[in-house]
């Protein structure tokens, strides 16, 4: 069985959560049945199982289950063809990720973990289109430190254009007790494990009944709102992840209320939400 | 056995492959060989027949058999437990079940490029006539599939037997519709789309009874030639579908989710680029082809395969089996807007190649049945029960000015019975075809039968939230929602549709057939004339 050539062209590129790979694609000869990207956070990438996060058939791949942290990562690829050969591993990439606010600030508020998965949160992983409305008639009112995560705030955020949840804007509230206001900047943080690939929409973040910003969400692959594991292999979901800046005069000391109301378009499905005094 | 005309075929063909990555070779033996030809050595695995037989696109003389080597067909690497050396497969095909009348026998190589399948394209058969086959791997015979040839060009068939089927979403539940359609007595079943899903099976989508613990990798979205490979062969592992394949030919083209949601030609509606998505689509059409008992014409060139193509039966039909989405253009932004993109002259659900083809087929045909074997709705639907319109953009509604053609053609040519069969609402429907929809009154130019999906959506009920909307359409005869599929039994004089549901089929396979509907449409006569059932 001849082998198939490795894939030249490999680069990386860090940002907030992920990395991002791209390299050449050869040509239809022999059908290539997908590439297999191995990671290893150190030079020497063992392209074994255990270093495998991600298999495809595209020029491109995200590895976005990065967590908070900065990380380097190392990787190299395996072209394996439609006969089952497998290539020589191609040379080596690197890159860095960008630390999230969520990591380098001091936690304010936090709901649920940064760790790619909605399993947490309240009616995941797919219980948000049929059991939203009885469940939050008001939409989430969560106050950190005393409700639960698993109860108090649904994975699943419905937006306008969602039958199953009446067609209209719904606010997830997160409420919290400063012992003093911040003096720098504060980072409103959501990570996201996915969002409608047509219509992801547009939420507005109010504090204390202000409106704070505005985040315009990527588009993801309507996967989200069934399922809630962006870590297992070959998942469609697609996290991104949304952080904004203000300033910390808009917080007061005792109750501050950060919330998220779904503006336009469809939903989102949450990662985790904080809110971080960065300085 | 190959003729002289098919050795000529597949050796015009080796530029082709050259382009393909099968070697010539693999893509010969595949096709068949004669028996006296060399055997390639190598064990093969023991029960290496997991998939079942099957046989398809029967001509008068001609049909292709198929089989699959794949001792461990949920073996993840997609390679259904075969080690990747080529291994050879005998075939026999005999007038008789016991094969105490063979008529001929052949060898084809099966290759790992291949995913170990095997097309033989048996040819010098006998028009109109019953033949039974099977395969020999190792020490291994497989079961024995039973096939038909189509009558010869110049034949008067009295009658032809077919059922329609689509959308088998395999985790949804039981594929009971095959059961039934395996007891019948059947010339043919055509399959109109959707034969697997791409999407991953976790606890949210699972609804098929019985099924036990999946492994991880059938989680994944199906995006790699192993992952589409290893889908193919969970479908396929279902004992029903295993025996409608063996019961008749099929004749089958697909629709959209055997590569992705709503794909029109390389535009992905998740956003993927053009040339991504491509690499998909090949890995897709790969797997499709290796997987149905297709013709060799359709083994793909890369990212391309051929899919539309016309198989007459005698003087009774012409089938036209189209590709409606491989060729077509985006879905307009316009969203139904009266006048809108959708109605631009310049747009085609079947692209200019394939809509030249098929007008000169339909113009040139002398069929007392004109039949278009297709896969979205060709009537249109308007989905806005009040004052207003609202249309699918997916189906013909997004393609009007094709649409138009096609009428036009059909009426221009005076094409006889026009009978169009649709897949993929995971409904029943039935329509009369107008000549201006908007129009009650206007003239009905041809008939429309929609099967239902197998399993795809699960149980269904007779009604659901579509149905007022779908019935308010007055050329709309029958709407229903359960599982099942469509029984048709042509003569020269009349179609009859016999429209059969399952009361469930998500807990197990023993559901329970019935018929919704059954109407009768006379030759010269295009629409719906209601024997039983209907509108529901």
């Amino acid at each position: 069985m001849s082998q198939p050539r490795p894939v030249t062209g490999l680069n990386a590129e860090g940002r907030l959560g992920a990395i991002d790979l791209t390299w050449d694609l050869p040509g239809w000869e022999p059908l290539v049945d997908h590439f297999a990207i191995h990671a290893s956070d150190s030079a020497d990438v063992p392209t074994t199982p255990d270093t495998l996060v991600g298999t495809t058939v595209y020029g491109r791949f995200s590895h976005d289950t990065l967590g908070p942290e900065a990380v380097t990562r190392y990787y190299r690829l395996v072209t394996v063809d439609a006969a089952g050969a497998r290539s020589e591993p191609s040379a080596t990439a690197k890159a860095r990720t960008v630390a999230s606010m969520a990591a380098t600030g001091r936690t304010l508020a936090q709901v649920g973990e940064f760790d790619s998965k909605s399993l947490e949160l309240a009616l995941a992983p797919f219980d948000g289109p049929n059991r939203f409305r009885a469940a939050f008639p008001d939409g989430v009112d969560f106050v950190h430190g005393t409700s639960d995560p698993a109860t108090d705030w649904c994975y699943l955020h419905p937006g306008p254009a969602d039958g199953w949840g009446g067609r209209t804007p719904h606010t997830f509230r997160l409420r919290f007790s400063l012992d003093s206001a911040p003096r720098g900047e504060v980072g409103v943080v959501l990570w996201l494990i996915d969002t409608h690939m047509t219509v992801p929409g547009v939420a507005e973040i109010a504090v204390n009944s202000d409106l704070a910003g505005v985040v315009e969400f990527a588009r993801g692959a309507t996967r989200g709102s069934l399922e809630g594991d962006a870590t297992v292999l070959g998942t469609a979901l697609r996290p991104s992840f949304e952080e904004i800046t203000l300033s910390g005069d808009r917080f007061t000391e005792g109750e501050n209320v950060v919330a998220i109301t779904k503006a336009e378009g469809s939903w989102h499905a949450y990662d985790a939400v904080g809110v971080f005094d960065i300085g | 056995m190959m003729s002289r005309r098919d050795a000529r075929l597949a050796f015009g063909r080796r530029t082709f492959l050259s382009l393909t990555g099968i070697s010539t070779a693999a893509f010969l033996t595949g096709m068949g060989v004669p028996a006296h030809a060399a055997p390639v050595s190598g064990r093969v695995p023991s029960n290496p027949f997991g998939l079942g037989v099957a046989s398809g696109d029967p001509t008068p003389n001609s049909v292709v058999l198929w089989t699959r080597l794949a001792p461990e067909p949920l073996a993840e690497d997609g390679h259904g437990g075969m080690p990747p050396d080529d291994h050879t497969v005998e075939y026999e095909v005999a007038r008789d079940e016991r094969f105490r009348d063979v008529v001929t026998t052949g060898r084809a190589v099966a290759s790992a490029e291949l995913a170990h399948a095997v097309h033989p394209l048996v040819t010098g058969l006998e028009p109109g006539r019953e033949y039974f086959y099977r395969f020999r791997a190792g020490g291994e015979i497989s079961p024995t599939g039973r096939t038909r040839t189509a009558p010869a060009r110049d034949a008067a068939p009295d009658s032809l037997a077919f059922a329609l089927a689509s959308c088998q979403a395999w985790y949804h539940g039981h594929y009971t519709a095959y059961r039934d359609m395996a007891e019948r007595d059947l010339d043919l079943v055509l399959f109109l789309g959707d034969y697997i899903y791409e999407y991953g099976i976790t606890g949210a989508n699972l609804r098929r009874g019985g099924t036990g613990n999946l492994s991880a990798a059938h989680a994944a979205s199906v995006v790699t030639l192993e992952q589409y490979r290893l889908r193919y062969a969970l479908t396929k592992s279902d004992p029903h579908l295993q025996a409608a394949h063996a019961h008749a030919p099929w004749l089958m083209t697909p629709d959209d989710h055997e590569v992705e949601n709503n794909y029109a030609d390389d535009v992905s509606p998740l956003g993927t680029r053009s040339e991504d998505f491509l690499r998909r689509r090949a890995v897709a059409y790969r797997a499709l082809y290796e997987n149905l008992p297709l013709s060799p014409e359709a083994l793909p060139e890369g990212p391309d395969m051929r899919l539309y193509r016309r198989l007459r039966f005698g003087g009774l039909a012409e089938f036209n089996v189209l590709d409606t989405r491989q060729h077509r253009d985006d879905v307009p932004a316009d969203g139904g807007t009266p006048g809108g993109d959708h109605t631009d002259p310049e747009r085609s659900i079947l692209g200019e190649r394939q809509e030249r083809w098929l007008y000169e087929g339909l113009r040139d045909s002398r069929a007392t049945w004109n039949v278009l074997a297709q896969q979205v709705v060709m009537a249109s639907v308007d989905r806005d029960p009040g004052e207003g319109t609202e249309y699918s953009m997916d189906i013909w509604d997004g393609f009007t000015a094709n649409r138009e053609r096609l009428f036009d053609t059909l009426v221009s040519h005076e094409v006889a019975n026009p009978l169009v069969l649709t897949g993929d609402i995971h409904r029943h429907a039935a329509a009369e075809l107008k000549a201006d929809f908007d129009d009650p009154d206007s003239a009905t130019i041809g008939t429309e039968l929609v099967t239902t999906s197998v399993s795809s959506g699960g149980d269904g009920s007779d009604r659901d939230r579509l149905a007022d909307l779908w019935l308010a359409n007055p050329h709309v005869k029958l709407y229903n929602a359960r599982r099942g599929y469509v029984g048709v039994t042509m003569t020269p004089s009349e179609v009859t549709s016999e429209f059969r549901v399952l009361d469930q089929i998500e807990a197990d396979d023993t559901g329970t057939v019935s018929v919704a509907a059954r109407f009768v449409t006379e030759s010269g006569r295009p629409g719906l004339n209601r024997e039983s059932g209907g509108r529901q």
